[in-house]
Order: C-alpha cells, then sequence, then structure tokens
C-alpha cells in the first residue's frame, strides 16, 4: 500500500520531536562550534579554531582519555558479568520469575539514588567498603581525593546500574538458542566446554555485539555519576567529556568550544553505532557466518 | 555427595551472590532511613533495631518541597509516557503497513538521531527555551523526555502490529471505518500489551532522569532527583537519614513498577514480541 497524505500526518508527531528538539539543535552546535560565542554576545566566524584550540587543550585530552578507560572498562565487565549471569539463569534458577524480577531491581534506580547509596558504602570514614577493608588491613578507599579510587567507584556503579540491560539482552537471546541443538551436540559427544564455547558463544555473538553497542553509546555519554561525586575534581583530574562539555559551556562560559566538544561526541557516537551495526549486519548477513 | 548434587549447590550460591549484588545497595539505605541517626553509620551495620520515622518526619518538616517535587516527578512522568505512547502508535502503524524508500529513509532517521548524546543539545536548546519562556516547565521536560525514547517506543509497536493480520483492518475498511476508527477500535485495543511495554522505557527513564532536569528546571517544575541532588550538596551539612527517607520514597514505586512490569521490559529489549 503506497502511502498517503494520512500516513506522513501520523508519522509527524514522532518525526517533530525528533526534528525540533535532536536534529536542529545539533546542526545549530556544529553551526557554533565554527565561531566564537558566549551565552548574551555576538558570534564571530572563526573555522575550525574551537577545534584546533580542543586538540591543543590539556583539560580536553585527560577527559577523552578519562572517557574512553571508563567507557572500556564498564562495558566489557558488564559483559562478561552480563554473560555469566545469562548462562546461570539459562541453566535453570528456581522461581525464575520472581528472581529476575529481583536482579534487574537496579536498572529501577535513578542515578541520583543511585550514587548516593554507593558514596554511603565508599564513605572513607564511615563506608561500609572501608571497613571491610580495614579488617583486611588493605589501606582505605579515598575516592574524593584520589584520581583513580573515584573512577573505581564511578566504574562499579555504572556497571552495577546497567548490568540488568545487558544481562536482559543476553538472556533472552540465550533462552531463543533451540534446545535441539545441545541435544544433537551432546549425542556427537561433545562435551559441555565445547559446547559453550562452540555453539552458545558463537550463537551469542549478535546479541553480544547489540548489548556492546548500546552500551557504548550510552556510556560514552556518562554524565550525572561523575558530577554527583566528585563534580569533575579535585582540579579538574575526574571530568569525563561530558563534564567538560558542561562545564565548558555553563561554567566558563565557553560556548564555541563546548560545541565543538559536542560536536566530536555526537560523530564518536555514529562511528561507534556504524561500526557495531555493520559487525552485526556481516555476522547475521554473510553467506559463511561465524 | 553426587556430582550433580554439588553443581546444584554451586549454582544456588552464585545465584546468592547476584542477588546480594544486586539487592544489598538498596536494601542498606531503605534500612538505613528507618534507623534513629544515633545508629545510622554504625559499622557493621546494624540489622536488628527499633525502627522510627523520625528521619521521614525530618524529610517533612525541613524539605516541604520535596512532596511538590515528587507531583512535578509524576505529573512528567505520566505526560512523557503519554506523548511517546501516542505519538509512536501512529509511527509504528504506518511503518508496520507501508514499505518504500522514502519510509525506511525516515525509519533509519529515527533511530540514528536517537544516538546523538543529549548533553550536545542542551547548548542551543538553553538560550531558545529561555526565549520561549518555557524554561522551568512540566511541558518542556515532557517533550524533551518523549523525544529520546519515541524511536525505540515507535520500533515496538511496529513489530506489535506486524503480527497482527491486515485482514482485520480491511474488513473493518469494507464495513466502511475510517482510518481513525480502524485504530481506535480495532488495532489499538488488539495490541494493548505491545502498547504497554512501549510506554515502561520512558516511564522509568523519566521519573529517573537527572540531566535535563538540572539544566533546564530551577523551581516550579524542579523533580526529585534533583531535589535529592541538592540535599546531597546542602552547604549546611547533609542529613543522611534525610536523603535516605527521599531517596526511599523516590525509589520505592518505580522499583515496583519495573518488577512488575519485567515481562513488558524483556519484550521491548526483544523488539517486541509481546503476546498480543
Amino acid at each position: 500500500m503506497a502511502p498517503r497524505a494520512i500516513h506522513w500526518l501520523m508519522l509527524s508527531p514522532a518525526q517533530l520531536l525528533l526534528v525540533v528538539f535532536i536534529f536542529v539543535p545539533s546542526l545549530y552546535v556544529a553551526w557554533l562550534s565554527l565561531h566564537s560565542a558566549s551565552f548574551g554576545k555576538p558570534t564571530v566566524f572563526v573555522g575550525i579554531a574551537n577545534y584546533l584550540s580542543l586538540l591543543t587543550d590539556a583539560y580536553f585530552w585527560r577527559a577523552f582519555w578519562n572517557t574512553f578507560v571508563i567507557v572500556n572498562l564498564v562495558v566489557y565487565i558488564e559483559l562478561l558479568l552480563g554473560l555469566g549471569m545469562a548462562l546461570l539463569f539459562a541453566s535453570g534458577v528456581p522461581w525464575t520469575r520472581l528472581m529476575l524480577a529481583l536482579v534487574i531491581a537496579p536498572y529501577a534506580i535513578s542515578e541520583v539514588v543511585a550514587v548516593t547509596i554507593w558514596r554511603t558504602m565508599f564513605e572513607p570514614d564511615a563506608g561500609l567498603v572501608n571497613y571491610f577493608l580495614a579488617l583486611a588491613s588493605i589501606p582505605a578507599i579515598q575516592w574524593s581525593s584520589n584520581v583513580s579510587h573515584a573512577f573505581g567507584v564511578v566504574i562499579l556503579l555504572a556497571v552495577w546500574h546497567h548490568l540488568p540491560f545487558t544481562f536482559l539482552i543476553l538472556y533472552t537471546a540465550r533462552l531463543a538458542i533451540p534446545k535441539e541443538i545441545y541435544e544433537a551436540a551432546a549425542i556427537d559427544g561433545a562435551t559441555r566446554w565445547q559446547q559453550f564455547r562452540r555453539l552458545t558463544f558463537g550463537l551469542l555473538i549478535p546479541a553480544m555485539l547489540v548489548a556492546l553497542m548500546f552500551r557504548y553509546i550510552f556510556a560514552f555519554r556518562i554524565f550525572s555519576e561523575v558530577w554527583l561525586l566528585t563534580q569533575g575534581g579535585p582540579a579538574r583530574a575526574t571530568e569525563v567529556l561530558s563534564v567538560f562539555l558542561y562545564k565548558s559551556a555553563f561554567s566558563y562560559n565557553a560556548l564555541g568550544m563546548a560545541a565543538a566538544t559536542g560536536w566530536m561526541m555526537l560523530l564518536l557516537s555514529l562511528l561507534i553505532a556504524l561500526y557495531y551495526l555493520r559487525l552485526a549486519y556481516r555476522r547475521m548477513f554473510a553467506p559463511e557466518a561465524a | 555427595m553426587k556430582p550433580g548434587l554439588s553443581i546444584k549447590a554451586g549454582k544456588l550460591l552464585l545465584l546468592a551472590l547476584v542477588l546480594a549484588w544486586s539487592l544489598f545497595p538498596i536494601l542498606l539505605i531503605v534500612t538505613a532511613s528507618f534507623k534513629p541517626a544515633t545508629i545510622i553509620f554504625d559499622i557493621p551495620p546494624k540489622w536488628l533495631f527499633a525502627p522510627t520515622l523520625d528521619n521521614y518526619r525530618l524529610l517533612i518538616d525541613q524539605w516541604p518541597d520535596f512532596w511538590r517535587c515528587l507531583k512535578n516527578s509524576l505529573i512528567i512522568t505520566i505526560g512523557a509516557t503519554a506523548l511517546t505512547v501516542l505519538s509512536s502508535s501512529l509511527a509504528g502503524y504506518v511503518y508496520s503497513r507501508h514499505r518504500g524508500t522514502a519510509m525506511a529513509g525516515s525509519a533509519f532517521f529515527m533511530v540514528v538521531v536517537r544516538m546523538f548524546p543529549p548533553i550536545v543539545i542542551t547548548l542551543p536548546l538553553f538560550p531558545v527555551v529561555n526565549w520561549l519562556r518555557i524554561n522551568d516547565t512540566h511541558l518542556l521536560l515532557i517533550l524533551l523526555y518523549a523525544t529520546f525514547f519515541v524511536s525505540l517506543s515507535t520500533w515496538i509497536v511496529k513489530a506489535g502490529i506486524d503480527q497482527l493480520p491486515v485482514e482485520l483492518e480491511e474488513a473493518a475498511a469494507i464495513d466502511g471505518a475510517s482510518l481513525p476508527q480502524v485504530l481506535r477500535l480495532v488495532v489499538l485495543p488488539l495490541i494493548a500489551p505491545t502498547l504497554i511495554a512501549s510506554g515502561v522505557f520512558v516511564f522509568v527513564f523519566a521519573w529517573n532522569e537527572f540531566l535535563f532536569a538540572f539544566i533546564f528546571t530551577t523551581t516550579s517544575a524542579k523533580t526529585a532527583p534533583l531535589l535529592i541532588s541538592e540535599m546531597m550538596g546542602s552547604a549546611t551539612g547533609v542529613d543522611w537519614g534525610v536523603v535516605f527517607a527521599a531517596a526511599t520514597i523516590q525509589l520505592l514505586p518505580i522499583l515496583l513498577f519495573v518488577m512488575l512490569a519485567q515481562k513488558y521490559l524483556v519484550a521491548g529489549l526483544t523488539a517486541g514480541a509481546v503476546k498480543n
């Protein structure tokens, strides 16, 4: 059926939201990134000067590498734990539905509350974690002064918060693998390890790519966790790209720089998405799959 | 002990670990919110104590704003969910029933645009929103939250309608039903579970969201998460018992909602295979 005018009309509310609130603003950000601008002042065209000064800005590079390290650790730790949980649940657990409802609980928690919780547990003087570390004679975690400790808490918190998402994607994909395949493999004498390596793992690769792609794109914009825990401090050492952007725009009033950062983040997000979509597409549609 | 038995015991142990990891942090602050101030930071934490509502009383006394912010959160959440479900039902129907290059192009646009980082658009929106005087309003947050979930919801609705036989609609059309009637009386009632699945994600997101609320609200549309973050950053010293009480009130309803809506979350993540 060819679409008629009424069909385009039906698409318009959804499309309008995206055009008005994401697409046009993004183009404006691209334009802004080529200008020297601050709130309340006229803009001056400066070409790629904003990008050049970003590339020579030590704080930008620190934020970039911080984001890079955090995102990769978070995403792969989640994938590993999510896969383990998915296999555990797929092998059969008592009261499956109830257990599922319980383990996805962190998904319901707001970032603000999640930070409250983990901050309390890691409080240098009165926190539970340092109490147990002290019992084991391990020096206390000082996230408010030690940069790598702060990242440790941010990573742990992000993994905790988003693990249900990765887990659910892998678990549902695992359930979709027909039992008969395993029965046939068992008859052919495949050990459990061989079954996992040759069957489960290979068949879960498309789901793992989907989970990786979404988690990369969403982890990449990490803001609240860092902002609420350290505000990027001490001495801007724990800034990630979103925090760098926010501060450039709203604290230092350097809109052009913020826009250049934003446009770079946008391009990086798209690159990540295209990379994984291509991989997934090849895996799923290539004649000689896996 | 038989080998089968030890595997079973090992599995139960792992399950217990996973449960502890997921639930312990939440239980910790929920229980702490009922503790008297004197033992709230006792280490190791006391699990047996006479529960008190002191923290909740203090919350009511010191933060009268909290209830208003909670109400804002509720209004914005319901508004954003309604707008998302409505606009994505219309779009999802069209994408399910019509093909073509222009259709495929606009569907691709929906997915790609949604990948853009939200913080990027706050830059240009900030001055525009001030100029339009919709800063700090429920409407702005409703529109923004719906924007970022309309793609996923459309996708879910489309997958749900794909499973409906088109003959039903054709029969209704022959009987003289207009397209809006077909949608309202035939299609949408039949995919009610799918519509729920298309709403749960934005519902949870809108109730919990921080970044947009932080940038675009100051007083009249301030949401509960934002107020909690302000309580934590209070210059006069943080009263953790009160923060825990507020956090508990903010998280319990949505936690219950997520647990009950589990089936729909799973269905949504697997692109809409809900039994209609």
